[in-house]
């Protein structure tokens, strides 16, 4: 016998969120573009405020999907949705200043077919497993495809792939220093899966509430985003770098702070130093 | 030829001897957390009217948990390497900044847990988190810092080819999993039912009956912490470092056997053997232990 899993009602409904988190993951991931417009690094953090945008409407589908009693297997939805995600993320970024877009059908259309396997093949019969399967997947491309954005101020193949490196006076291309020839993209895989599936498998249980849950996706995403403003000191300069790690930080300690007070807003008691208070007939 | 062998040779012996550091760490990590196997059970207990002062860090399983950390602190240590910072640094920072990370994970969790269990009258106790918390942190920090460093000496020293994150990626989830594997039962299957009779599994009716007072007062998961370190953290240590020991060793020794091939032969040899020690004791434990004569109806 093991934790039931049960969803509480209320709060905004799914599909609300979803478009907002859709459209301002989307805006956030194209402001970097301001970058390249504008020929500095500071606006890459915004790759980043994109990434939790995702993570947020992400959760919000592992919430729906679990809620079909897929028992204590909630982190492997997070792995699910990078799994599939990375692979529309790398395709994607071969498509310039479409990336984001491309990203974002890719993982549609690669997760439906993932979620077709496991609803029909697999039989696992679950109403809405197509459907949230290909937007988990669309989140863990936009997910990553934001964090790689905020890391090296761009979201096309090249500076992902090839850094300039000087050796004894000349210039090399070097793909070993890249994101993607350094393996930092598992970095990335990891902030990001975990991040998107420890809101729900944090908080689930009969008293959940919407707004505890999604806060502390917020937390969890600002601080992977953090993270990924200290990875971003070996691509981009160190202003623009600080302005990343001091956004990230602000925005964890806010959501830390909001999530702290929900807790203690949500639970039966908030002790400190007591011993056990027995529950009736024990 | 020989002294690279040697070389090599002294390296396994070395990264062996970090990850059984980090086997027995990761054990002992994760079960002050109830993190993994035990976890479901410390979750029902409120549920079946035992509420319980154990801490209850829900953060996915051991193998992705210990991915993230592995590969944020490989990733880390990887960038600062890349700015040309020392090594020795690199690592620390990494692991430091990685176990920053953990912590913060840790309390969302119990926080989040406890208080989504409200209905059933199970409160947060704040002093479980903050006098947890820091032991948590501690043992995480070792844990992380063994396998990072394990990984650059594999990827500094013996030259493999995959970059730093992706090995703290790949051997952070093994650690995970060693310590799931190994360490884990003796505190799920057994600590958590001392009241119940030796091997019987858990049967339905005590499900969240798990024990809540310790030799003196309450039981609390620094209580845990201790057995695991003295019982379950060790297996998972040999556990881990007996993983990384032969797999460095059948590469290093037998790589350039038939283009590679030897090396594969050899670690299908190293299966073989081990399945075989494995049955016998099963078979042994079966035999000489526990009620498992009969499959008996009550057990999950």
């Amino acid at each position: 016998m093991t934790a039931q899993i049960t969803v509480t009602e209320g709060g905004i409904p799914h599909n609300t969120l979803m478009i907002y988190g859709l459209i301002s993951s989307l805006v956030g991931i194209y402001l970097t573009y301001l970058n390249t417009v504008t020929g500095t690094q500071l606006f890459s953090f915004f790759g980043g405020l994109g990434a939790v945008a995702a993570l947020i409407w992400g959760s919000s589908t592992i919430k729906r999907l679990c809620s079909y009693g897929i028992g204590t297997g909630v982190p492997s939805a997070g792995m699910l949705a990078f799994g599939s995600g990375v692979i529309a993320m790398l395709l994607a970024t071969k498509f310039g200043i479409a990336s984001p877009i491309v990203a974002l059908v890719l993982g549609l259309v690669i997760g439906a077919i993932l979620g077709y396997i496991a609803n029909n093949i697999l039989a696992m019969k679950i109403p809405v497993m197509i459907q949230s399967i290909a937007e988990l997947a669309a989140v863990g491309a936009l997910v990553m495809i934001g964090f790689t954005a905020m890391t090296t101020g761009s979201f096309t193949f090249s500076p992902l792939s090839v850094i300039p490196v000087t050796v004894l006076g000349a210039t090399v291309n070097s793909f070993g220093t890249s994101l993607i020839g350094g393996g930092l993209l598992a970095a990335i895989f990891m902030l990001g899966s975990i991040a998107l599936q420890h809101g729900f498998n944090a908080c689930l249980g009969p008293s959940e509430k919407q707004d505890r849950t999604l806060m502390l996706t917020a937390e969890v995403g600002f601080l992977s985003m953090l993270m990924v403003a200290i990875f971003s000191f070996a691509f981009i300069g160190v202003g623009a770098m600080i302005v990343s790690v001091l956004i990230s930080a602000i925005g964890w300690y806010y959501t830390y702070a909001q999530y702290i007070t929900l807790s203690k807003r949500d639970a039966a008691a908030w002790l400190d130093s007591k011993p056990i208070v027995e529950a009736e007939g024990h | 030829m020989v002294e690279n062998i040697v070389f090599g040779i002294g390296i396994t012996a070395l990264a062996g001897a970090l990850a059984a550091v980090a086997g027995a760490a990761e054990d002992t990590e994760s079960d002050i957390g109830s993190q993994g196997d035990p976890n479901s059970q410390v979750q029902l207990a409120p549920q079946m009217g035992f509420i319980h002062r154990i801490f209850n860090k829900a953060v996915a399983g051991e193998p992705p948990a210990y991915g993230l950390w592995c590969a944020l602190g490989a990733g880390l240590a990887w960038i600062f390497l890349i700015k040309d910072i020392n090594p020795i640094l690199a690592l620390i920072l990494g692991a430091t900044i990685a176990t920053f990370v953990q912590g913060v994970y840790a309390t969302s969790g119990y926080l989040g847990r406890t208080a989504s269990l409200a209905k059933f009258g199970q409160p947060v106790y704040i002093d479980i988190l903050k006098s947890m918390l820091s032991v948590t942190m501690a043992h995480a920090f070792v844990a992380i810092f063994t396998t990072v460093a394990m990984c650059y000496l594999m990827n500094a020293v013996l030259g493999h080819p995959f970059p730093l994150p992706i090995l703290g990626l790949i051997w952070g989830i093994a650690l995970g999993a060693a310590g799931s594997a190994t360490g884990n039962p003796f505190y799920g299957k057994e600590r958590q039912y001392q009241n119940q009779k030796f091997g019987a599994g858990v049967p339905i009716s005590a499900s969240g009956n798990i024990v809540r007072y310790a030799e003196a007062g309450q039981r609390n998961s620094l209580d845990n912490g201790w057995f695991s370190a003295k019982l379950g953290g060790p297996a998972s240590g040999i556990c881990f470092g007996l993983i990384v020991f032969l797999e460095l060793w059948r590469t290093i020794l037998f790589e350039h056997i038939a283009a590679g091939w030897g090396a594969i032969i050899v670690g299908l040899a190293v299966i073989l053997v081990f399945v075989v020690i494995d049955r016998w004791v099963e078979v042994y434990a079966r035999k000489n232990y526990g009620p498992y004569t009969v499959a008996e109806e009550a057990s999950s």
